[in-house]
């Protein structure tokens, strides 16, 4: 049950401009610097659309979907690079291996709930940092991940020259991960999601079985996640360890909280701008502006996650709904004044 | 046999300071069912006001001086939990999930401030020069440290079992744990508890940072990253809310983790990962918690 709401035909506008932006003559977006920045935040958007259906729809803190996001990464890098499987039954089977992990994962953890859940996930998905970083097994090369060899994927993916094919392939990626999780959260499985996170003991009580649900969302969203994990390995050319950190979970949750839960396009924005100002403010933190602030002040400053930090904090204690929510808050201020 | 002892020695010490860490987790969740993702920022004030006092203050870098630091570092890691509990945490009474994630806010906030003042770099905390030292038990050489950790989680398990067991806020505390709005509804000032069980969880971590930095040579703002894991693994096995649960998991953890990494490099996280799912399907609720009716 998809709904055509006034918001969607500009969206409808929107989208494919972007799409065109790289061809259309001399704008931001068709050099291959920004396109770059734009694939990255793009599958970033994308993840913390995964992450929001998870946590957001349906109530489940989760410290470990980073793991799923690397395992899709890192299966596809090794299939392809040791020539287990032509590049795009390596995609299918980086997915459908990941969604077996994660439903092993999903049951068990799942056994707990609420924040013992959040504890719970966050060991799983360090235990599986701790194989990639310390070069468990002698396959992932540790600390300084595997480069993707370019000569077993298609050229069409190499080079400054096709950037704008990874620009194309990660919006793409955003578009299907966007409509994936709007068909899951409007669907009566969704409804169910959204109830487990408001009332657990109701669903219970009607007969539906809590653990079966939690447990799809869960696997729906890891294989998701999985998959922008390998579009990920495209467009920065390698797997590393860092994607694998819970950093990135955590990053995952400033991007929901900061866009606002609950909302879709919430978290992708958020994800997107979290992902394009990382990048900005350390630009700015090396910059001549601080070097006459004294370092007690500009120290910290040239910490992105100081700045990201505090916003976090101020959102949560004083914003809940992030971004979406002051949206949603203006509109019913500007409906109610008419 | 002698590699035998060290590693198991090395393994209690090891445990000794992830019980540093666990202990106040475990109380804060008991007590108030806050996931603390703040709680390796404790530790890392710990270890830098103990880095500060051993270098800028003291000089000199005898045993009085690394008791000093010790006990600096956990006053005002105690002091810094404290200010997080009634300035952040207390405004959001009740809402779990934005506690643990403002916690997590807290814990990126502190972590940028040492990384901009200090750096990531790892600094030198200077140590009595009897902790290179080895005991010699049967043919195992056992650096003399790892007793001293042992011996501080020992003191602190005391001390905590005291204060719990024997004064009125221990047992508001005790009381708290199992059924906080009994306790409330009975007018006792349960929000004094809460303070007091951050004190000393905060406390608790501050020594451990100072301990921390000793065990691996430095300190930095990135060392309390494994421990509070760890931290998380301990309380869940030991069962949320029990001192001495999360006391036995964190031996259990320890040794384990010591014995199998020995045995091959990075498998010791991997099986206490294993032993941490083993512990979740067949007891949920850790090995000495309570099943909360």
């Amino acid at each position: 049950m998809l709904r055509w709401k006034y918001s969607r035909p500009l969206l409808a506008i929107f989208i494919p401009m972007l799409f065109a932006a790289p061809l259309l003559g001399n704008n931001p977006l068709s050099h291959p610097g920004l396109q770059q920045t734009m694939a990255v935040a793009f599958l970033y958007g994308a993840l913390a659309l995964t992450y929001d259906l998870l946590f957001g729809f349906t109530g489940l803190l989760s410290f470990g979907h980073a793991l799923f996001f690397a395992s899709g990464m890192y299966l596809a890098v090794l299939f392809i690079n040791h020539d287990v499987l032509v590049w795009w039954l390596a995609v299918i089977a980086a997915v459908a291996i990941t969604t077996i992990l994660a439903i092993l994962i999903g049951s068990a953890s799942l056994r707990t709930g609420g924040i013992t859940f959040a504890m719970v996930t966050l060991a799983f998905a360090e235990a599986g940092h701790v194989v990639i970083s310390r070069n468990f097994g002698g396959l992932t090369n540790g600390e300084n991940g595997i480069a993707l060899n370019a000569d077993k994927v298609p050229s069409i993916f190499i080079g400054v020259f096709n950037t704008k094919n990874l620009f194309w392939i990660s919006l793409g990626t955003l578009v299907i991960v966007y409509f994936i999780t709007w068909w899951v959260t409007e669907s009566s499985a969704g409804r169910v999601f959204a109830a487990l996170r408001d009332n657990e003991t109701r669903i219970a009580v009607l007969g539906l079985k809590p653990a079966r649900f939690k447990l799809l969302s869960f696997v729906i969203a890891a294989s998701m996640a999985s998959f922008i994990g390998v579009v990920m390995l495209m467009v920065s050319g390698s797997a590393a360890p860092r994607f694998a950190s819970s950093d990135v979970t955590i990053a995952l949750l400033l991007m929901v909280i900061l866009g606002g839960a609950i909302t879709r396009w919430g978290a992708v924005i958020g994800g997107i701008i979290y992902s394009v100002a990382s990048t900005r403010l350390q630009d700015i933190s090396q910059s001549s502006a601080l070097h006459s602030v004294p370092k007690i002040i500009s120290g910290p400053l040239s910490e992105p996650t100081f700045i990201l930090g505090l916003l976090f904090i101020f959102v949560v204690m004083f914003a809940p709904g992030g971004l979406s929510g002051a949206y949603y808050r203006l509109r019913i201020k500007v409906i109610s004044k008419k | 046999m002698d590699t035998f002892l060290l590693i198991g020695i090395t393994g209690i010490g090891l445990g000794a300071l992830y019980f540093l860490v666990a202990a106040g987790l475990s109380l804060i969740y008991g007590l108030m069912g806050v996931l603390n993702f703040a709680h390796g920022s404790f530790l890392t004030v710990g270890a830098f006001v103990g880095l500060w006092f051993s270098s800028q203050v003291m000089h000199v870098s005898n045993t009085w001086t690394f008791i000093g630091a010790m006990v600096l570092g956990g006053l005002a890691a105690g002091l810094f939990a404290l200010l997080v509990e009634r300035i952040v945490i207390s405004r959001l009474y009740e809402r779990h999930i934005d506690q643990a994630l403002v916690t997590v806010g807290i814990a990126l906030v502190v972590g940028a401030v040492l990384a901009g003042w200090f750096g990531s770099d790892l600094r030198l905390l200077p140590t009595p020069s009897w902790f290179i030292n080895t005991v010699s038990i049967g043919s195992a050489h056992i650096p003399v440290d790892r007793f001293l950790y042992i011996g501080v989680a020992l003191i602190l398990l005391l001390a905590n079992t005291i204060l719990l067991r024997f004064s009125r806020i221990g047992l508001v505390i005790r009381a708290g744990v199992e059924n906080r709005q009994m306790v409330a509804a009975l007018g006792i000032n349960v929000r004094l508890a809460f303070s007091t069980v951050f004190f000393i969880g905060g406390f608790a971590a501050g020594v451990g940072g100072v301990l921390v930095s000793a065990y691996s040579n430095g300190v930095s703002p990135l060392i309390a990253g494994s421990y509070l894991i760890y931290g998380f693994i301990v309380v869940v096995i030991g069962g949320m809310g029990s001192v001495p649960g999360s006391f036995l998991a964190a031996m259990i953890i320890g040794i384990i983790k010591q014995y199998a990494n020995y045995y091959s490099p990075g498998l010791g996280d991997f099986v206490v990962v294993f032993l941490l799912a083993g512990v979740l399907l067949l007891r949920p609720q850790g090995l000495l918690g309570k099943v909360k009716a």
